[in-house]
């Protein structure tokens, strides 16, 4: 059976932040909801200090603590081993996003409308998107995906829901990789089965020292991160993004 | 009916001269003020609730943990898990009453099954503003319920089971109440009629109910424990929150309840007994046992307080440091602080007054009224600081301060408790009516 598995190359990612954008583009996501996300990070004083860059897409946990606490079953896992939100049926709870350790949930705070980046009711904007979907909806997204045929993919981004990253649902089922790993430009991130022995994604592993983001909780994270290290305590981020939103 | 019970000498009037008893049915000034008051918090309340629903929650304090550098669990859930502890004293007292024959408690049963059931409405009521999406939420959570999820038993044993439990066991006492004031014709007479649902307090309906609220009684102890356990459970197993995951979260969250619970019901007691001038029944052993009661369970907590901080603080480092830090000397330091001094002076002020064997009742409420406000900072801190600052990942730490909505929206909640507690005290007795009004011949 196909169990979908995503690599990050610690040696080989910059820490350019453009599966970020990929992701913002693929998706749709509103100012301040990172599906994926990359760390830039610092340890260390001047002159001793070591930056290292640390990609953060969700980690579709074999054993995932959210699907567990979910009361109604809006996040489930899918056979291939994706984690996904049914936003039709989510209730707004967010006991997922506290159950998860790696914070990778996104709730929706308030309408889309409210929350997109520029402004898109400005009138000087009508020539040139008239006609157009505004930025937050896209209506290939918003119908049903997979063999469950469930509203999982990046299109609805309602109020009073929660979403995260899908490994781009609807792409994997047309058989793409997600959009991160399709844009990265240093082959940094890598998409594939794990259960087929001769992929190239399970050859990478075997051949490469690895690890797995929190291991030690028992989450069976789906994301491999090759090269570097876990993050230490005294990591700290710097270069943060634009990520409280105010009303 | 034949026999009336109003003939002279046996009306179950007390202080309040002729008429229904406890001032019943009777509109009294101060009465009207503290409904007007609490009435208006009410509107004040829903207000805010709609301007949430309509707005969506940017308007709270909450944010999303991680990136963007919050907490998506705030005021709503402190105050669903300080409500549903409240809860907990209420029946506790009115079962242990029915099980163990304590006859001089007896006027406390039914304020105590009233608070009870009143703040598990308003502990439902919580989880609904919680929720970004309340009406599909109440559907939902009947459709799709998952028993893996540990919001499974805080919807079914605390709210349906606990809540049914109790309503049924505050209506099979008040109806015998009910019953013998519909004699009287009264405005009143027919609420009273319908509560009383042909009840006619005969000798074989009376042994009837005895065994009902008995075996009502037993069963309520053990669910009690498990509903609250069940509330413990939703914070204490979760590995991945640091702070959260502990097995002292389930005991620790019943004694917490009790010491709430007992403190409101001191307080309630005291009210009525001002308001119902019911002097006689409340009398000093009443509080005096509430308030010893109160001791042994402030001290119980005290002690899972300190075990709890000793583990954290003994062993511990790297990440989850970070939550207990923060609660001890950094941003928390003065909630933990300050509910540990009020935890403190209430204790130091029930020992004097059980060393000195004089108690007195304004003292008992000062001290209902601050292990109360103690128990509300020690809910928000179990819930808010492993959010801001009990991430894994090296985020930012976050932060979290609630909004005039969310204020609204939770003064409204317990200014309608106190509403619909100021609204039974003038329809149905809160006092129990004594033995001597059911004599009648059968």
């Amino acid at each position: 059976m196909t169990k979908y598995q995503m690599i990050v190359d610690l040696d080989r990612c910059q820490g350019c932040r453009a599966c970020m954008e990929a992701c913002k583009i693929e998706n749709n996501t509103t100012e301040g909801t990172f599906w994926m996300y990359v760390f830039r990070l610092e340890e260390g004083v001047y002159p001793d200090a070591k930056l290292s860059f640390l990609p953060r897409p969700c980690q579709h946990c074999e054993d995932a603590p959210c699907v567990k606490v979910c009361p109604v079953g809006a996040r489930f896992k899918r056979d291939d081993g994706l984690t996904l939100t049914d936003y039709e049926r989510c209730i707004g709870c967010r006991y997922c996003e506290l159950a998860c350790p790696y914070g990778v949930n996104y709730f929706n705070w308030e309408k889309p409308e409210d929350r997109t980046y520029g402004d898109w009711s400005d009138p000087d904007l009508e020539p040139i998107t008239g006609g157009l979907n505004p930025p937050w909806s896209n209506p290939a997204l918003a119908e049903p995906q997979g063999p469950e045929q469930r509203m999982t993919a990046g299109g609805g981004h309602h109020k009073g829901v929660m979403e995260k990253c899908t490994f781009c649902v609807h792409r994997v089922d047309r058989g793409e990789v997600p959009a991160c790993v399709e844009t990265c430009p240093v082959e940094a991130l890598r998409f594939g089965d794990v259960d087929d022995e001769g992929s190239p994604i399970s050859r990478y592993i075997r051949e490469h020292d690895h690890f797995r983001l929190l291991d030690d909780l028992g989450t069976k994270p789906s994301v491999v991160y090759v090269g570097g290290q876990p993050p230490s305590d005294e990591a700290h981020e710097i270069e943060l993004v634009k990520a409280r939103v105010e009303r | 009916m034949t026999t009336t019970l109003g003939d002279a000498g046996t009306t179950p009037t007390r202080a309040t001269g002729p008429g229904l008893p406890q001032g019943i049915g009777k509109l009294t000034r101060g009465w009207t003020l503290f409904m007007a008051v609490t009435l208006a918090a009410s509107l004040f309340g829903v207000y805010a609730f709609f301007y949430q629903q309509a707005n969506g929650e940017i308007v709270t304090g909450m944010r999303d943990v991680g990136t963007m550098r919050g907490a998506p669990w705030g005021l709503y859930i402190a105050f669903l898990v300080y409500f549903v502890g409240v809860s907990f004293a209420g029946i506790t007292i009115a079962a242990l009453i029915r099980l163990f024959n304590l006859e001089r408690l007896r006027p406390l049963a039914r304020m105590a099954e009233l608070l009870t059931v009143v703040s598990l409405v308003l502990g439902t009521l919580a989880i609904l503003a919680d929720l970004g999406q309340p009406v599909r939420g109440v559907i939902n959570l009947f459709r799709y319920a998952r028993p893996q999820s540990p919001f499974f038993g805080t919807f079914t044993l605390v709210i349906a089971g606990y809540l049914f439990a109790s309503v049924v066991y505050l209506y099979l006492g008040s109806r015998r109440d009910a019953a013998i004031m519909a004699k009287e014709s009264t405005r009143l007479q027919g609420l009273h009629r319908f509560v009383a649902a042909g009840y006619k307090d005969t000798a074989a309906e009376r042994g009837r109910h005895e065994t009902a609220t008995f075996w009502l009684a037993l069963a309520i102890v053990p669910m009690l424990v498990v509903a609250h356990s069940t509330l413990g459970f939703v914070f204490g197993l979760q590995i991945g929150r640091p702070g959260w995951f502990s097995a002292l979260q389930a005991p620790a969250f019943v004694v917490l309840a009790g010491v709430s619970g007992i403190g409101l019901l001191i307080v309630l007691a005291a009210v009525v007994r001002r308001a119902c001038g019911e002097q006689e029944s409340l009398d000093e052993y009443v509080f005096s046992w509430l308030g010893r009661l109160l001791a042994v369970l402030t001290i119980t907590y005290l002690y899972f307080v300190v075990t709890e901080v000793l583990t954290a603080t003994y062993g511990g480092g790297g990440r989850e440091n970070d939550v207990t830090d923060a609660m001890l000397s950094g941003r928390y330091a003065w909630i933990f602080w300050g509910s540990m001094a009020l935890f403190g002076a209430s204790l130091v002020g029930l020992l004097i007054q059980i060393l000195t064997k004089r108690w007195s009742i304004g003292a008992l409420v000062a001290i209902g009224l601050a292990v109360n406000l103690a128990a509300v900072g020690k809910r928000f801190l179990i819930v808010v600081p492993s959010q801001t600052d009990g991430m894994l990942l090296p985020y930012e730490t976050g932060s979290y301060s609630p909004t005039w909505v969310e204020y609204g929206v939770v003064i409204g909640l317990i200014a309608m408790g106190a509403a619909a507690i100021g609204i039974f005290m003038k329809l149905i007795p809160i006092v129990e009516l004594p033995e001597e009004a059911d004599t009648r011949v059968t």
